[in-house]
C-alpha cells in the first residue's frame, strides 16, 4: 500500500497547484492582486516548484513506482517536468505586456497557467492510463478558459469554443480506447497492460486494435498530428498570443510525454503494429503541415502550421526506436521550446490592440525600424527551417539521424525535403523584415523589459544549443537512462 | 620565422575564419549613419584576414604531411563529431582565393553599394568566414555547418541589394541549394552509421563513430558498391547544384545578374568552388566506386555543360548573364577535369577552379564598373569605349584572353591540362571539350568587340569615366596573378602536386600507376 512518505514525490506538483489555487484565493479578496505582483508569485511558485523538483530528481536517482504504481518518478519524467517549468516562466514573462494592454484580470490566468502546468507535471508523472487521463484534462480544462480569455474578443471565444468541443471529443475518444484496452487486459497500468494486451491478442481479443487506435487518436489529436490537426490553427490564432505560445510549447511537450510513455510502455508489445500507423501520421503531419503552412498571410496562423510541421518531425524520433531515436525527441522539444517562445515573443511584441499587426505586411521594414528585433526573429525563423548554428538544425539532423539508423530513410527523405520547402513560408517574413519597404518609421517600442529579456534569453538558447549542443545531450541522454523496456 | 609559428601552436586557420566573424560583430556597434568608417573598417577586416593567410603559402610544407596547420578540439562527444581544422594544398590555394577575392569584392562595394551599408558589410564578412570554414574543416559535420551557415548572409547580400528581380532569384538560390544540402546531409549520415553501426541491412564496419573526412577516406573501398552509389547520388545532388552542373545551373544565371557586383564575384570566386571542392574531397575518394561506375553519365553532363553553357552564352544581350553562362561553360571543365580521375586531369580541374575564381572574379567586377557608370548590362548599349576608356579597355581585354585560354595566361595552363586528362582517359572527351574552347573564344570575344570597337554610336558613352585608383587597385592584383600562373605555374602545382596524387590513389589505384601524368613524373 502507498506510503504517505510517497507524496513527497509528487510535491511540486502538489506546491504548483496550491500556488494556483492561493492565487485564485486571493484574486477574490478586495481588489486582489495587481498583473505584475501575481505574474511575481507565479514565477516565484515556479522556481520553489523547480527547486523543489531538484531535491525529488537527487533522492531519486533510478526509477520508483509510487501510490500503487500509479505514478512514476524517472529521468525521463523530470526532464518534461522541467521542460514544462520553464516553459511556463518563459510564457509568463511574455503575458504580462500582454495583460496589461488588454485589460483584463490577471490573477485568474496567472493561477490557470499554474493550474495547466501542474497537470502537465503530473502527465509526465503518469503511470496509468486513468492517471495520465486525469492529469490530461487538468490541462486541458485549464487551456481552454486560457484560449477564451479574452473574453469580449469575438476570435477568443471562438478559439475556446472550438477547442473546448474538439478538445472533449478528444477526450471522450481517450477515454473510449481506454475502457477498451482495460476490457482486454484487465489493467491501466502500463507496466502490465503491455503483457495483459499481448495476452489479450494472442485469445484472438479483437477490441485490442480498435482500443489502441482511439488511444492514438487521442494522443495525436493533443500532439495536433495530421489528421487530427484540424482545430490547431484556429485555436491558435484566436487565443490570446502568450496562450498560443503556451498550448504550441508547453503543452505539446507534455503530449508528447505521455504520448512516447503510452506508446513504448503501455502499447510496447503492439510495437509492430503501431508503427505503421506512426509513420504514416508523421508523414502527413510533415507534408501537410508545411504546405499548408505555405499560404499563410497570418503570422500566428503560419506558426500554428509549422507547430503542426514539428509535430511530424518529432514523431520520426518516436518512431525510430533506438536510443539515439529517443534523446533526439527531447532535444528537439528543448531546442522547438526556446525558438517557438522567441518567435511568438517577437510576434507579442509587434501585436498592438491585442490581435492588430499580425499579418506579413506588419513587418514590412522591421530591420530599418527595429534591427534588433528583426535580426532576433530572425535567428529563430532560421532556427525553425532547421539551418545551422542553431538549435534547430542539431535537434532536427539527431531525428534525421535516428531516422536513417533505425531503417526508416524514406521518413528521413520526407523529412528533409520538407524542411527544405518549410524555408518559403518562414523566409516571408524575413522578405517583409529586410526587403520590403513601410511607410511607418516609427520603431517598435521596447518597453516591456520582460518580454524583451525572455526574446533575449531564447535567442542566445537557441544559439547556444546550435554551437555547443553537448551538455544538453548529456542532459537529455541521462533523461533516458531510466525509461524502462527501451 | 613561420615555422616558428607553426611550433608555437597558434591555431592560424581558426584566426583566419574567425577573423572576418569578429569584424562583423565589432561592426554591429558602429552606428549605421557613418558608412564611410564602415566600410574602411570593413575592407580593413577582410585585408588583415588577407595578410594573415599570406604567410600560409610560405609556411606550408611542400611534401609535408597531406594535411597541415591542424587543429583539433572536442566538440560534439556524444555524436563523435569534433572541431577539426586543417588544409592540403587544394585547400589552401581555395583559402589564399576566398581571403583575396574578399578584400577585391569589398573594395568594389565602396560605391556600388549606397543604402544600408552596415548591414551589407556585417552580411560580406560573415559569409567570408563560412566559405573559409568549408574549406578548412577535416571533419565532414563542421564542414556540413559551414557549408549551410554560409547560405544565409548569401541571401541576404541578393535579397536586399540585388537587381529588380532580387527576390525571386535570393530565394531560388537558397531553396535550391538547400535542397541540394539537405540530401547530402542523409549521404553524411550514411557515410556515419555505416563507418560505425551500419544501417539498412548494411553491416557496419564497427569502428568508433565519428565523422572524420580522414577516416572517411580509409574506408572508401570497403563500402559496398550499392551502398556508395545511393551516397555518391545524395552528394552529387548537393555537390553538382553547388557547382552548378548541367542540369541543375538554373539557378546560377538569376542569382548572378540580381546580385551585387561583390555578391557576383564571391558567388563566382568562390563558392561554386564549393561544389568542386566537395567532388574533389568526398565523392571521389570516399565513393571511388561509385564514380568509377556512374562515370560515363558524370563526363556526359560535364561535356553538355561545356557546350550548353557556351552555346547560351553566345546568344546573350546582358553582359553579367553572359558571363554568369560562360560560368556553366567553365565549370563544366573543371568538372571534366576532375572525372579524368588522372594526374594532368584533377591538377588542371584544381588550377582551372583558382583561374575561373580570379579571371570570372575580375569580369564581374570590371561588368560592375561600368554598370556602375551608365547603369545598363546591355552589350547593345555600347560600342567603341576604348576611345574613352584605354585603361578599362585593355584590363578587359586582359581578362578576356585569360578567361579564354591564351597561351601566357592562367586559362591556358588550366584548360590545356584538363584537355590532357581528359585524352588520357577517352580521347573523344578532349575532342567535344575542345569544342567548347573555341565557342568560349567565339562569344568571349564577340562581346569584345561589340562592347568596345566600332564607333561610338550612343552619344552616352562619349563622357564615361575611366578607372580610377582604387578600381585599378583591385584589378592589378588579379592581372599579375593571371601571368603569374600563365608563365610559371610551377608552384601551384608543386602545391597541387601531393594532395591530387592521393585523390587519384584513391579513386583509381590501378589507373594512377598506368598512366603516370606529366604532374606526378615531375617528382
Amino acid at each position: 500500500m502507498s506510503n504517505p512518505q510517497e507524496f513527497l514525490l509528487l510535491a511540486p506538483e502538489i506546491l504548483l497547484a496550491s500556488a494556483g489555487l492561493l492565487l485564485l484565493l486571493i484574486g477574490t479578496i478586495g481588489r486582489g492582486l495587481s498583473n505584475r505582483q501575481s505574474a511575481l508569485v507565479a514565477v516565484v511558485s515556479l522556481m520553489l516548484t523547480g527547486v523543489d523538483l531538484y531535491a525529488v530528481r537527487r533522492s531519486v536517482p533510478g526509477r520508483l513506482l509510487i501510490l500503487g504504481d500509479s505514478f512514476v518518478i524517472d529521468g525521463f519524467a523530470i526532464f518534461w517536468k522541467a521542460l514544462v517549468l520553464i516553459a511556463t516562466a518563459l510564457v509568463i514573462l511574455l503575458s504580462i505586456r500582454f495583460l496589461e494592454e488588454g485589460g483584463y484580470r490577471a490573477a485568474e490566468y496567472y493561477s490557470l497557467l499554474l493550474l495547466a502546468t501542474s497537470g502537465m507535471m503530473l502527465m509526465a508523472s503518469g503511470y496509468t492510463l486513468l492517471t495520465i487521463w486525469i492529469a490530461l484534462e487538468t490541462m486541458a480544462l485549464s487551456s481552454y478558459i486560457l484560449a477564451g480569455y479574452f473574453k469580449r474578443h469575438l476570435r477568443s471565444n471562438e478559439a475556446a469554443l472550438k477547442y473546448f468541443i474538439l478538445g472533449a471529443l478528444s477526450s471522450g475518444i481517450l477515454l473510449y480506447g481506454i475502457s477498451l484496452l482495460y476490457g482486454a487486459a484487465g489493467t491501466v497500468q502500463l507496466g502490465e497492460l503491455s503483457r495483459g494486451l499481448a495476452d489479450a491478442i494472442a485469445a484472438g481479443n479483437v477490441l485490442v486494435p480498435l482500443g489502441w487506435l482511439l488511444l492514438a487518436a487521442g494522443l495525436f489529436f493533443k500532439v495536433s498530428a495530421v489528421p487530427f490537426h484540424i482545430w490547431t490553427p484556429d485555436v491558435y490564432v484566436g487565443a490570446p498570443t502568450p496562450v498560443t505560445a503556451y498550448l504550441a510549447v508547453a503543452s505539446k511537450a507534455a503530449s508528447f510525454a505521455i504520448l512516447i510513455r503510452i506508446f513504448y510502455e503501455g502499447l510496447g508489445s503492439l510495437q509492430d503494429d503501431w508503427k505503421w500507423i506512426l509513420a504514416g501520421v508523421s508523414a502527413a503531419t510533415m507534408i501537410w503541415g508545411n504546405l499548408a503552412a505555405l499560404t499563410q498571410d497570418n503570422v500566428k496562423r503560419m506558426l500554428a502550421y509549422s507547430s503542426i510541421a514539428h509535430a511530424g518531425y518529432v514523431l520520426i524520433g518516436v518512431l525510430a526506436a533506438s536510443e539515439i531515436g529517443l534523446w533526439s525527441v527531447l532535444f528537439y522539444l528543448l531546442a522547438y521550446t526556446f525558438i517557438t517562445i522567441g518567435a511568438f515573443a517577437v510576434v507579442i511584441l509587434l501585436e498592438r490592440k491585442e490581435y492588430a499587426g499580425e499579418t506579413c505586411a506588419d513587418y514590412a521594414g522591421l530591420s530599418q525600424r527595429s534591427p534588433f528585433l528583426a535580426a532576433m526573429m530572425v535567428i529563430f525563423l532560421v532556427a525553425l527551417t532547421g539551418i545551422p548554428p542553431t538549435g534547430g538544425f542539431f535537434g532536427k539532423v539527431y531525428l534525421f539521424a535516428a531516422a536513417v539508423q533505425s531503417g526508416w530513410t524514406w521518413l528521413a527523405v520526407v523529412g528533409v525535403v520538407t524542411s527544405a520547402i518549410s524555408l518559403y513560408y518562414y523566409f516571408r517574413i524575413v522578405v517583409y523584415m529586410y526587403q520590403r519597404d513601410t511607410t511607418e518609421t516609427a520603431a517598435v517600442p521596447l518597453h516591456a523589459p520582460a518580454l524583451v529579456a525572455a526574446i533575449a534569453f531564447c535567442a542566445a538558447a537557441t544559439l547556444l544549443l546550435g554551437l555547443y549542443p553537448e551538455p544538453f545531450i548529456q542532459i537529455t541522454k541521462s533523461s533516458l537512462i531510466a525509461l524502462g523496456g527501451m | 620565422m613561420f615555422d616558428n609559428l607553426i611550433l608555437s601552436g597558434v591555431p592560424i586557420l581558426s584566426i583566419i575564419c574567425y577573423v572576418p566573424l569578429a569584424g562583423a560583430l565589432l561592426l554591429l556597434f558602429l552606428p549605421k549613419d557613418r558608412p564611410a568608417l564602415i566600410r574602411q573598417l570593413a575592407t580593413g577586416v577582410a585585408l588583415l584576414d588577407f595578410l594573415l593567410s599570406v604567410p600560409l603559402w610560405f609556411a606550408f610544407q611542400r611534401g609535408g604531411d597531406l594535411f597541415q596547420f591542424r587543429e583539433s578540439a572536442d566538440w560534439i562527444e556524444s555524436i563523435g563529431a569534433r572541431y577539426e581544422f586543417g588544409i592540403d594544398g587544394i585547400a589552401l590555394l581555395l583559402v589564399l582565393l576566398t581571403t583575396l577575392l574578399g578584400v577585391l569584392a569589398f573594395l568594389s562595394s565602396w560605391k556600388a553599394i549606397n543604402t544600408r551599408e552596415k548591414e551589407y558589410y556585417v552580411f560580406l564578412l560573415l559569409l567570408q568566414t563560412g566559405m573559409l570554414g568549408v574549406f578548412m574543416a577535416l571533419d565532414f559535420f563542421l564542414f556540413y555547418v559551414f557549408w549551410e551557415v554560409m547560405l544565409v548572409p548569401m541571401y541576404f547580400l541578393i535579397g536586399i541589394w540585388g537587381g529588380p528581380r532580387k527576390l525571386y532569384a535570393a530565394i531560388k538560390f537558397f531553396l535550391y541549394t538547400l535542397v541540394g544540402s539537405v540530401l547530402m546531409l542523409l549521404g553524411i549520415l550514411a557515410l556515419y552509421f555505416f563507418n560505425a553501426v551500419g544501417l539498412l541491412g548494411w553491416e557496419g564496419l564497427g569502428n568508433t563513430a565519428t565523422f572524420s573526412i580522414l577516416q572517411f577516406h580509409e574506408i572508401g573501398h570497403l563500402i559496398p558498391k550499392d551502398l556508395q552509389i545511393w551516397i555518391f547520388l545524395a552528394f552529387f545532388v548537393g555537390f553538382a547544384i553547388k557547382v552548378p552542373m548541367f542540369p541543375f545551373h538554373t539557378w546560377l544565371p538569376d542569382a548572378h545578374v540580381e546580385a551585387p557586383t561583390a555578391g557576383s564575384v564571391i558567388l563566382a570566386g568562390v563558392l561554386l568552388k564549393m561544389g568542386t571542392y566537395g567532388f574533389v574531397r568526398f565523392s571521389l575518394p570516399i565513393l571511388p566506386a561509385a564514380t568509377l561506375e556512374l562515370l560515363p553519365w558524370l563526363a556526359g553532363l560535364s561535356i553538355i555543360g561545356i557546350l550548353y553553357g557556351a552555346m547560351v552564352a553566345m546568344a546573350q544581350k546582358d553582359m553579367k548573364k553572359l558571363v554568369a553562362y560562360s560560368s556553366v561553360s567553365h565549370l563544366g571543365f573543371v568538372m571534366l577535369g576532375l572525372f579524368a580521375l588522372n594526374g594532368p586531369g584533377v591538377n588542371g580541374a584544381v588550377l582551372q577552379m583558382i583561374n575561373h575564381g580570379l579571371s570570372t572574379g575580375a569580369l564581374f567586377l570590371l561588368v560592375g564598373i561600368i554598370y556602375e557608370r551608365r547603369h545598363t548590362r546591355m552589350i547593345a548599349d555600347y560600342g567603341g569605349l576604348s576611345a574613352v576608356m584605354p585603361v578599362y579597355a585593355t584590363l578587359f581585354l586582359i581578362i578576356t584572353m585569360s578567361s579564354i585560354g591564351l597561351p601566357t595566361l592562367n586559362g591556358f595552363i588550366g584548360e590545356l591540362t584538363i584537355l590532357i586528362g581528359a585524352f588520357n582517359r577517352t580521347w573523344w572527351w578532349a575532342a567535344l571539350a575542345g569544342l567548347g574552347i573555341v565557342l568560349g573564344a567565339a562569344y568571349m570575344l564577340w562581346m569584345y568587340q561589340r562592347v568596345f570597337f566600332g564607333p561610338i554610336t550612343n552619344p552616352e558613352n562619349e563622357n564615361v569615366q575611366d578607372l580610377n585608383w582604387r578600381e585599378i587597385a583591385y584589378l592589378v592584383p588579379i592581372v599579375l596573378l593571371c601571368f603569374w600562373i600563365g608563365l610559371y605555374p610551377r608552384p601551384f602545382f608543386a602545391v597541387l602536386d601531393q594532395p591530387v596524387r592521393y585523390v587519384v590513389e584513391k579513386v583509381d589505384p590501378g589507373l594512377g600507376a598506368r598512366l603516370a601524368g606529366p604532374a606526378s613524373a615531375e617528382e
